[in-house]
């Protein structure tokens, strides 16, 4: 009787284990009602779409409006910060269609550079340029200093310690290296160059390092990179798990995209455009920030970001499981429905999108997206 | 009639063995993805020294808070009758029910900055949000179910004619609890304790949300494959099965001295 009891008892804990494994490890976004005329999921052919978090909102819609008018695709989107975005094709081998990420740059640098070890080819030729985006500071009623903070003095008032910032992990997510360049020329711009380790000084257990010269400020991310238990810092995989903390209160400020922070209905400080990493004409002075990612360990290319105008790139991996469903995709996601989707979402599309590898590019999708110097 | 009885057993053990290999086989697979010297270098990298220094030290923490408090809740449930007994054992169980992201959120609105405990803790200079205590508040939460139910079980299985052996020779109520009830329900409550703490360490949902630094195992993982891919992620990983394997171990090595002395 009594060894039944407690053998009960150990099955119940083991029942609660199971029960607790089961509980999902990462939230994932909701998906938008299917069009009740289209064929059930398991017929239809899934169009595995991975993206940068800070296109979740006009994905989602590009999602519903795409399997709208193709009730055959069931498009399935997954969103990380850029650099994991890509990772997930060419480290972790997942079967994907569409990759998009935040900075059109890691396509050439992780994907034209990395060759697939079953077939020996890169995992992706050509990428094209299809959306811009304007750096901010996001915040909230609830944050410290919003009355005193404005275009001149934020640095310092994000250098303050009881001020909690909200930054995306430079390792992983492009508004992380991003926030970092913004720093940097704001030292630039206003000649204060104290004000990058005003913020970041101190926060790190192994230091994040700038080493200004002339005409370029570079700054060295260390291949561990955590925050002191001190730190005013609150870093984050992605830019988009930030919202929750600005929302809760617990950081008042946190580099985010001016596209999301509209979304998101937040309050929002423009940065100046020499620091906004936003308009072309400032090319030349956002080069002047250089963001190096000190890999030693788990990498096999050391990852280098030139500061420049924001522009978000797509491709298809050579390892997509449905490369003319991508294409499709991609040809609606560039052509005019997808553009007013994006633009509905006040995510600022590109004139005119450009390619890298124009002449590798699927033949559909040529006319959508100019080559560099090409036609 | 016994050609019967063996051809069923050979049925379940097939069906059960398929079980079993499903658990062994992914574990299995994981340690011996791991060189032994990938796993020596690991436990020498001070990151991951430092994580499983926080990740041990908070659930210990975490189970700590929970005997202090699961197991005088526990007594109650198993001994006293009062009005409201399902509900507060229902109310205990569900934080094994409810998915653990929704605990951290849950956990965040509470304990976050400008949460109702929040802010009164902010007034001793303790916050929650990327910090140990976060860490510990979010192990004690999805954990504590465990230390309740196996205090529960094991104070349910204490003849109650001891106690008032013991109450009649003028032992007062808690110090029956102390010197009889509790001596003898001990080992179940370790056992409990050892669950709660090892359910701890596995945490990942709720912490990440209220906690993401400093990083526990289970974050260091995760960050580990999302952003450097599965081969840095292994040694991580196989530090966190090897020490379920040893807590398992103990475990069954706790129930079974109770085994013994309960039934020999």
């Amino acid at each position: 009787m009594l060894r039944r009891r407690l053998r009960r008892a150990h099955a119940l804990c083991l029942v609660g284990v199971w029960l607790a494994a089961c509980a999902p490890a990462s939230p994932t976004p909701a998906a938008p009602a299917a069009d009740p005329s289209a064929p059930s999921g398991d017929e239809r052919t899934p169009l595995v779409v991975f993206a940068a978090g800070s296109l979740i909102v006009p994905f989602a819609e590009l999602e519903a409006a795409y399997e709208a008018k193709h009730p055959a695709i069931d498009v399935r989107p997954e969103y990380h910060g850029s650099i994991q975005v890509i990772r997930h094709a060419t480290e972790l081998h997942e079967p994907i269609d569409v990759v998009a990420t935040a900075d059109a740059s890691l396509l050439p640098m992780l994907m034209f550079q990395v060759e697939d070890p079953a077939t020996g080819t890169p995992y992706a030729e050509w990428a094209c340029s299809f959306a811009g985006n304007r750096l901010a500071l996001a915040y909230t009623d609830r944050s410290l200093y919003t009355e005193e903070i404005d275009s001149q003095n934020w640095p310092e008032i994000l250098a303050r310690p009881e001020v909690l910032l909200g930054l995306a992990d430079p390792r992983f997510d492009a508004s992380g290296y991003r926030a970092m360049m913004a720093l940097a020329l704001a030292e630039r711009w206003s000649g204060e160059f104290g004000l990058f380790n005003q913020v970041f000084e101190g926060q790190f257990t192994y230091p994040v390092r700038i080493f200004r010269e002339d005409s370029l400020s570079t700054i060295t991310v260390p291949e561990v990179l955590e925050t002191r238990s001190e730190a005013h810092l609150r870093m984050r995989g992605g830019s988009i798990q930030l919202l929750a903390l600005l929302e809760s209160g617990d950081i008042d400020y946190a580099f985010e995209y001016e596209s999301v922070i509209r979304q998101h209905g937040l309050r929002m400080l423009q940065l100046p455009l020499p620091v906004d990493l936003s308009d072309e004409a400032y090319r030349d002075q956002y080069a002047q920030a250089v963001v190096e990612l000190d890999f030693q360990r788990f990498a096999s290319v050391e990852p280098r970001f030139i500061g420049e105008p924001i522009a978000y790139g797509i491709t298809i991996p050579s390892t997509a499981p449905h490369p003319q469903e991508a294409e499709k995709f991609i040809a609606f996601l560039l052509g005019p429905e997808g553009r007013a989707v994006m633009q509905a979402d006040q995510h600022p599309v590109l004139p005119s999108p450009l390619a890298m590898g124009w002449e590798a590019m699927p033949v559909s999708l040529q006319p959508l997206c100019a080559g560099v110097g090409g036609p | 009639m016994m050609r019967n009885a063996t051809r069923a057993t050979i049925l379940f053990a097939i069906l059960g063995g398929l079980l079993v290999g499903f658990i062994v086989l992914p574990l299995l697979r994981t340690l011996t993805a791991t060189s032994l010297r990938g796993l020596i270098l690991a436990l020498q990298d001070p990151q991951l020294q430092r994580s499983l220094a926080v990740t041990f030290g908070g659930a210990a923490l975490a189970t700590t808070i929970g005997l202090l408090t699961a197991v005088p809740l526990a007594y109650l449930l198993a001994r006293r009758r009062f009005r409201g007994r399902g509900l507060v054992e229902a109310v205990v169980m569900l934080p094994v029910i409810v998915p653990h992201t929704a605990a951290g959120v849950a956990l965040l609105l509470v304990f976050g900055r400008y949460g109702l405990m929040g802010q009164a803790f902010a007034r001793v200079g303790v916050s929650f949000t990327d910090t140990v205590a976060g860490i510990v508040l979010a192990m004690l939460f999805v954990s504590a179910p465990f230390l309740v139910s196996a205090s529960r079980e094991a104070f349910a299985l204490v003849d109650t004619e001891i106690e008032r052996v013991a109450l009649s020779d003028g032992a007062s109520p808690l110090q029956a609890f102390w010197h009889v009830t509790f001596p003898l329900a001990r080992r179940g409550i370790l056992a409990g304790a050892l669950m709660m703490w090892a359910r701890g360490i596995s945490e990942f949902g709720a912490v990440v949300i209220l906690a993401y630094h400093p990083k526990v195992m289970t974050v260091l993982v995760y960050e580990r494959l999302q952003g450097f891919g599965l081969q840095a992620a292994l040694p991580a990983t196989a530090v966190l099965i090897g020490v379920a394997l040893i807590a398992i171990g103990v475990l069954r090595g706790v129930l079974g001295v109770q085994r013994e002395s309960t039934t020999g």
